[in-house]
């Protein structure tokens, strides 16, 4: 069979493997980590993550990257907790949505129309929204619950969106993978997932193809957005408070998690398997550090370090490197002391 | 005589299990120029990149001043004085000329660690270096205010400064006017007088007898001959490079003839855009295949571009069955019924990490995913539906990335890309560019196969045996207009090369 398939399967090996050992070693280390109790507990956390990582793995898998949805996140809450009263809570809620949807529509119009770098478009967004959570919050956090007695039932059903259960499951969780469900199908057998392979992997030829690469790459942003306004009603709904602080540098962890599950940040690769073996890691990882009594500063450098190794062995991977040029080029072995003559065509010496 | 300079004996290459070089051996004296012909896919470039240390030869010698040297990088081949100019120059457009020649080694100023730039020692070594060939151009002039032909000469001076001593141009007049040219090989003289041995590759056969001692001509990876410049005519040349056999090649031509052709699919009317083409106004039948053949940089690229929707065109309109078309993206050329296989299948053809079914069904989601959901039974019965058809050949089956395709099969799947989606007009570019001759002629039988079937078909060529082999009816175009129609028993070699040089049906 075919290769790509074959380091499919090694690299969703070792992130099982990599599973087992945080998991082994936690469970030795930290008496409360292998307790139900906590296991629900971390699910529950990682469902913000998981479910934001589902979108982010078909947006960069199309070629695409959101730093925005921690920032979004915070503003779809505020927008919830600033308005709950004069809308009512759901359609506070559904506004939500709307905002976050807009917000990655507008990243997405920006990308692909204006033809802004992705980095630079979601980055300024990510400024701008976290802006706007703290300008409408006046930068405190806003308790989310029915205070003056007259939403009763609304507020009843918006606390299921955080607190209730579905199939005896926590509902974020459900969610979470209700969708990592459905993003599974949608990448496997529909033309959208299909198009986000192809974008990524050669978004010219895709164009040249007859693809409406443009539109696809709105959704994708569109969507993005979308799951930023979604885990925002759930968190709202699970703390009852939106905190213009909320989330912050969660895209961090997001595409940490996204792209130790194999997504590469070129595009065109990955599935949604290694994002959630990715997102377990990261999280059961963070999740026993906690645990540990270990920092969030501690947890921050581990998280780096995370990040910049998946990144590393991707490079690595992808370019075959021939080690012992790059280790001459580079001058750590004998007989690169003579300074190189200047390449006629790149002129620099 | 002399040790020559450089002497490439009996190189051997293949790629593949494909041999691209096949006992190909050229020599190089000091201050001479050899020309170095051949057709796409001949093995020219093979042989400049083993000479540049971009590959590594399989077999046969390299040999400077009569000893042997091994070249594994580009690296290695500058040490010799190698120095390759490109049709694209690389160079910094906002820095001035001096400050190209020497960047890197711009000289300092004494004292101030060294961190200080001696701005009028730098102006007099670049001052020296372009008297060494008599060229006069300012060296504090920015690069970017340089015609093209300066900054090529400028890359050749550097070359110089940097102490050549062979010089490989590929096709470096392709973007020059004629004045342009004669101000080039000025310097190429000059360069000459001063002991750099120059190889230089071209299609256009009037400038190699104008600046050429000695002529290699390669052909499908064989060394054809070389000849002294004096002893060769145009037509003796011509021949060399196509050398097919006369009768094979009539034989196709009365298959070709007897083809019924039909009512028009795709018309052109006064399509022009500036800089790129004028007044284009052209006609293809259904079951016809068009040959345009255009010496590099001719516009035909950007017409077919335009009539695709991939580059606007400024005034025109294009006729799908007689039915005016607006195209503003591939997608709306998709739409009209129109398919284009580009120059360069790899970038701009096919998804390369994704597999032969997915690229060959990439056009036709509308029929395969009704509702967005694919069916995959009649994804795969379609896949194998063309696989067979065009004879798609590769290691793994249907979900071998097309990466691991030769360049023959990668073209293939972009054709039945195509012809999946049904389409009734197919623009082609370059179709066999780095394809191998079985691959080649499987392609043409095909295309000849498809015409036949009624598709309308307008092929982009720059391959003059090409255009004489698969096409009905010629038309040559030259900086942006059509400068003749020819039908396919009138066209010749001498004829099509004429008018495609701006000389005039």
């Amino acid at each position: 069979m075919n290769t790509m398939r074959v380091s499919g399967i090694s690299e969703i090996m070792s992130l099982v493997i990599m599973l087992v050992i945080i998991i082994v070693f936690m469970g030795q280390a930290s008496p409360v980590f292998m307790t139900t109790r906590n296991l629900e507990n971390m699910l529950l956390d990682i469902s913000t993550v998981g479910i934001l990582a589902v979108f982010t793995t078909l947006l960069m898998i199309g070629g695409g990257l959101d730093l925005s949805i921690g920032a979004t996140l915070a503003l779809c809450g505020v927008v919830i907790g600033a308005l709950q009263t004069t809308l009512g809570i759901l359609p506070a809620a559904g506004l939500a949505l709307v905002v976050g949807a807009l917000v990655g529509l507008l990243n997405g119009f920006l990308v692909t129309y204006v033809g802004i770098n992705p980095l630079i478009t979601t980055l300024g967004m990510l400024s701008i929204a976290r802006g706007l959570a703290f300008v409408f919050s006046d930068g405190l956090t806003i308790p989310v619950f029915d205070n003056d007695g007259t939403q009763q039932a609304a507020y009843d059903v918006f606390t299921q969106f955080g607190e209730g259960q579905v199939l005896g499951i926590a509902t974020p969780v459900f969610v979470m993978l209700l969708l990592f469900g459905i993003g599974l199908l949608i990448l496997q057998f529909t033309a959208y997932g299909r198009a986000m392979y192809a974008m990524g992997g050669n978004a010219q030829a895709s164009h040249l193809a007859g693809l409406a690469v443009r539109r696809y790459r709105m959704i994708a942003y569109t969507l993005s957005g979308l799951s930023a306004g979604l885990t925002a009603v759930m968190l709202t709904s699970r703390l009852y408070a939106a905190d213009p602080r909320a989330a912050m540098g969660i895209e961090l962890t997001v595409i940490t998690s996204v792209v130790l599950g194999g997504i590469s940040l070129a595009g065109g690769k990955g599935t949604l398997i290694g994002t959630a073996l990715g997102v377990l890691v990261l999280s059961t990882l963070l999740n026993g550090m906690k645990l540990l009594s270990t920092s969030t500063d501690a947890q921050n450098i581990a998280q780096g370090i995370v990040l910049l190794l998946a990144v590393g062995l991707d490079q690595l991977r992808t370019r075959n490197i021939n080690w012992s040029k790059w280790l001459r080029g580079s001058r750590l072995l004998p007989g690169a002391a003579t300074p190189s003559k200047a390449s006629a065509s790149s002129g620099s010496d | 005589m002399n040790t020559p300079l450089l002497e490439m004996q009996h190189i051997q290459k293949s790629f593949y299990g494909v041999k691209v070089l096949d006992d190909v051996s050229i020599d190089l004296a000091a201050g001479e120029t050899l020309a170095l012909l051949g057709e796409n896919g001949a093995g020219k470039s093979t042989l400049i990149k083993i000479l540049n240390g971009d590959y590594l030869r399989d077999d046969g010698e390299v040999l400077i001043d009569g000893k042997p040297v091994h070249f594994s990088e580009p690296r290695d081949a500058e040490a010799h004085g190698i120095r390759m100019i490109y049709q694209e120059l690389h160079y910094a457009p906002e820095l001035s000329v001096a400050e190209n020649l020497l960047l890197g080694r711009l000289p300092r100023r004494p004292g101030a660690l060294g961190w200080i730039v001696d701005w009028n020692l730098t102006r007099k070594q670049a001052q020296d270096a372009l008297a060494l060939l008599n060229v006069q151009i300012d060296p504090m002039t920015k690069m970017r205010d340089l015609s093209v032909v300066e900054r090529e000469i400028i890359e050749i001076v550097k070359a110089l400064s940097r102490h050549a001593r062979i010089i490989v141009m590929d096709e470096p007049t392709a973007a020059l006017t004629p004045p342009e040219v004669q101000q080039l090989f000025q310097i190429i003289r000059n360069l000459r007088e001063r002991g750099v041995g120059i190889i230089y590759i071209s299609h256009r056969l009037d400038e190699v007898f104008q600046i050429a001692q000695r002529v290699t001509v390669l052909r499908d990876g064989k060394h054809v001959g070389t000849r002294a410049i004096a002893d060769v005519t145009h037509k003796a040349l011509v021949h060399m490079m196509v050398g097919r056999e006369i009768e094979e090649r009539t034989q196709v031509r009365q298959e070709l003839a007897a083809v019924q052709t039909g009512a028009p699919v795709l018309e052109v009317r006064n399509l022009s855009k500036r800089g790129a083409f004028e007044d284009i106004s052209l006609k293809v039948a259904a079951g016809e295949i068009v040959g345009l053949f255009g010496l590099l940089g001719a516009g035909h690229n950007n017409l077919t571009q335009a009539i695709f929707g991939i580059e606007r065109a400024e005034r025109g309109t294009i006729y799908i069955n007689g039915n005016a078309v607006e195209v503003r993206s591939p997608r709306d050329g998709k739409r009209a019924g129109i398919g284009f296989v580009p120059l360069d299948r790899k970038i701009n053809g096919l998804v390369l990490g994704m597999s032969v079914r997915k690229n060959i069904t990439l056009s036709n989601w509308r029929v395969l995913a009704p509702m967005g959901v694919f069916w995959h039974g009649q994804e795969m019965q379609h896949t194998r539906h063309w696989v067979d058809q065009l004879g798609i050949r590769m290691a793994g089956g249907i979900e071998t990335h097309t990466r691991y395709l030769s360049g023959g099969n990668q073209q293939k799947v972009v054709l039945s890309r195509w012809l999946e989606a049904n389409v009734r007009v197919l623009l082609l570019n370059e179709p066999t560019w780095g394809v191998d001759v079985g691959a080649r002629s499987d392609i043409y039988d095909q295309l000849e196969a498809l015409a036949a079937q009624g598709l309308a078909i307008l092929m982009v060529s720059s391959d003059i045996d090409e255009v004489l082999t698969v096409s009905h009816r010629i038309l040559t175009i030259y900086k942006g207009r059509l400068t003749g129609e020819f039908m396919q028993a009138q066209a010749t070699q001498e004829k099509l090369l004429q008018a495609a040089a701006g000389g005039g049906a």
